[in-house]
This record gives structure tokens, C-alpha cells and sequence, in this order.
């Protein structure tokens, strides 16, 4: 691979990346319509303990 | 040409189904099917990340990464696209339509790490589909999933009230119930 490509790839990545950022801090300051503030997704299905919607265990 | 594209819609959404003939998207299929409501609320919302997903990630590929000869990054600038337009659209639903944020927004983070949006990101690229074969699938494939997601629900609200053996309650006869839809499913091949 030559190195113009190479930076192009870098580049094109971070900006990818860059408005990835920008979407999710956005989407975290878009204030909740009212009525929605404590909606769940009511998914009990896997056992991925990073999901956001994983139900805590109560202990 | 019309016939071509009838039988791609048809294979999509039941023959070569993504949960029941792939094994996609099991998370939510095992986890938003107790109710039909949610598998409802789930199901509309993968169609719509999963049309807007195939949509921008075909323009992508052929716009910007054939042109520019970075055919090999595919798989990472679609997961980063497919985050991206869950972001966007969870952030346009929150300030334009709160009614549909309430019935769907709630389950946009989910579909992030759903595998049929990668899937039918990808296979539009590697089987080398044009724009109305491309149209199809990116349709079909969410439509098939939805499908199959309600009516896995209906069966577990039944399954609910069923008298069931004690050690097949909950997850174990939700599966054998799957396993079941699996091989009713695939006895549709005969009709392409």
C-alpha cells in the first residue's frame, strides 16, 4: 500500500470517527421528550453486561 | 428482470431468513419477544435503521471508498456508519417526533449492535448488487425480521398462559418454539 493511500485511509477513518463523536454528544444533550425520561427497553434476551438497556441485578 | 426481483424479496424475507435460516439478530430475537408490543415497536424500528443504513453505506462504498481505492475498510466505516445513523436518528426522533420516540426510540440503542444491519450492509457490497437489487434486499431482509419477531411474540404471550413442564419454562420452550419456526420455514423453499 502506498503511502498516499495509507494517509487517505487514516483520514477517512478519523472523520468517521470524528462525526461519530459529534452525533453521540449531541444525542447526549438532546434534552428527552417529556413523558419519556424513564423509558425502558424491556429486553431481558443476552447476557451482554455493557448493553445500556441490560437489566441491572438488584442486590 | 421483475420476476428476478419478486424472488429476492421472497427468498429475503422468508427463505433465506435472517434469524431463522442465519442466525442474525438473536439477541433481540430472544429478548424483545415476550411481548407484542415491544417485538412491534423493535421490528419498526430495525426496518428504518436498516433501510437508512443500506442506503448510505452502498452510496458510500461506491462514491467514496471505490474512488478512492479503500475497498479494504469496509467493515469499520459501515459499523462506524451504522453507529452514527443510530445517533442521528435517535437525536432527530427525540426532537421531532416525541410519539415515535416513545414507541421506538427506546429500542434504537439495540439495534447498533444488531448483526443483520451489518449483514445487509455487507451483502449488498459482496454479492455485487445494483441499485434495484440492492432496494429489495435492504427491504426484504428487515421485513423478514420483523415478521418472524411478531410472531415469535405472539407464540410466547400463548406460551405465557401454556402449561408448560416446569423445566421447559421461559427461555428453553421459547427455543424449541424457534427451532420449530426454523423448520417451518424452510419447508417454503419449494415455492421459488
Amino acid at each position: 500500500m502506498d503511502l498516499t493511500r495509507l494517509i487517505l485511509a487514516i483520514l477517512f477513518f478519523g472523520a468517521l470517527v470524528g462525526i461519530y463523536i459529534f452525533l453521540f454528544l449531541k444525542n447526549r444533550r438532546t434534552p428527552k421528550p417529556a413523558g419519556c425520561e424513564n423509558l425502558k427497553a424491556d429486553c431481558d434476551g443476552c447476557k451482554d453486561i455493557y448493553c445500556p438497556n441490560h437489566p441491572k441485578e438488584e442486590s | 428482470m421483475f420476476s428476478e426481483l419478486v424472488a429476492l424479496l421472497i427468498t429475503s424475507v422468508l427463505l433465506n431468513n435472517a434469524v431463522l435460516n442465519q442466525f442474525l439478530g438473536l439477541c433481540p430475537f430472544m429478548g424483545v419477544s415476550r411481548k407484542k408490543s415491544s417485538a412491534l415497536g423493535m421490528g419498526m424500528a430495525v426496518v428504518f435503521v436498516i433501510v437508512a443504513a443500506g442506503l448510505v453505506t452502498y452510496a458510500l462504498y461506491y462514491l467514496v471508498l471505490v474512488p478512492l481505492k479503500l475497498e479494504f475498510m469496509d467493515l469499520v466505516t459501515f459499523i462506524l456508519v451504522i453507529a452514527s445513523l443510530v445517533q442521528l436518528t435517535e437525536m432527530f426522533l427525540k426532537k421531532s417526533s416525541p410519539a415515535l420516540y416513545k414507541s421506538l426510540g427506546v429500542y434504537l440503542p439495540l439495534i447498533t449492535t444488531n448483526c443483520v444491519v451489518l449483514n445487509v450492509c455487507l451483502v449488498n457490497i459482496s454479492n455485487g448488487y445494483d441499485i434495484p437489487h440492492m432496494l429489495v434486499y435492504t427491504v426484504g431482509t428487515p421485513l423478514g425480521f420483523a415478521l418472524v419477531l411478531y410472531i415469535f411474540s405472539a407464540i410466547r404471550e400463548r406460551l405465557e398462559v401454556a402449561d408448560v413442564p416446569e423445566s421447559f419454562k421461559g427461555n428453553p420452550v421459547a427455543l424449541v418454539v424457534a427451532g420449530l419456526m426454523a423448520m417451518a420455514f424452510s419447508g417454503l423453499a419449494g415455492i421459488i
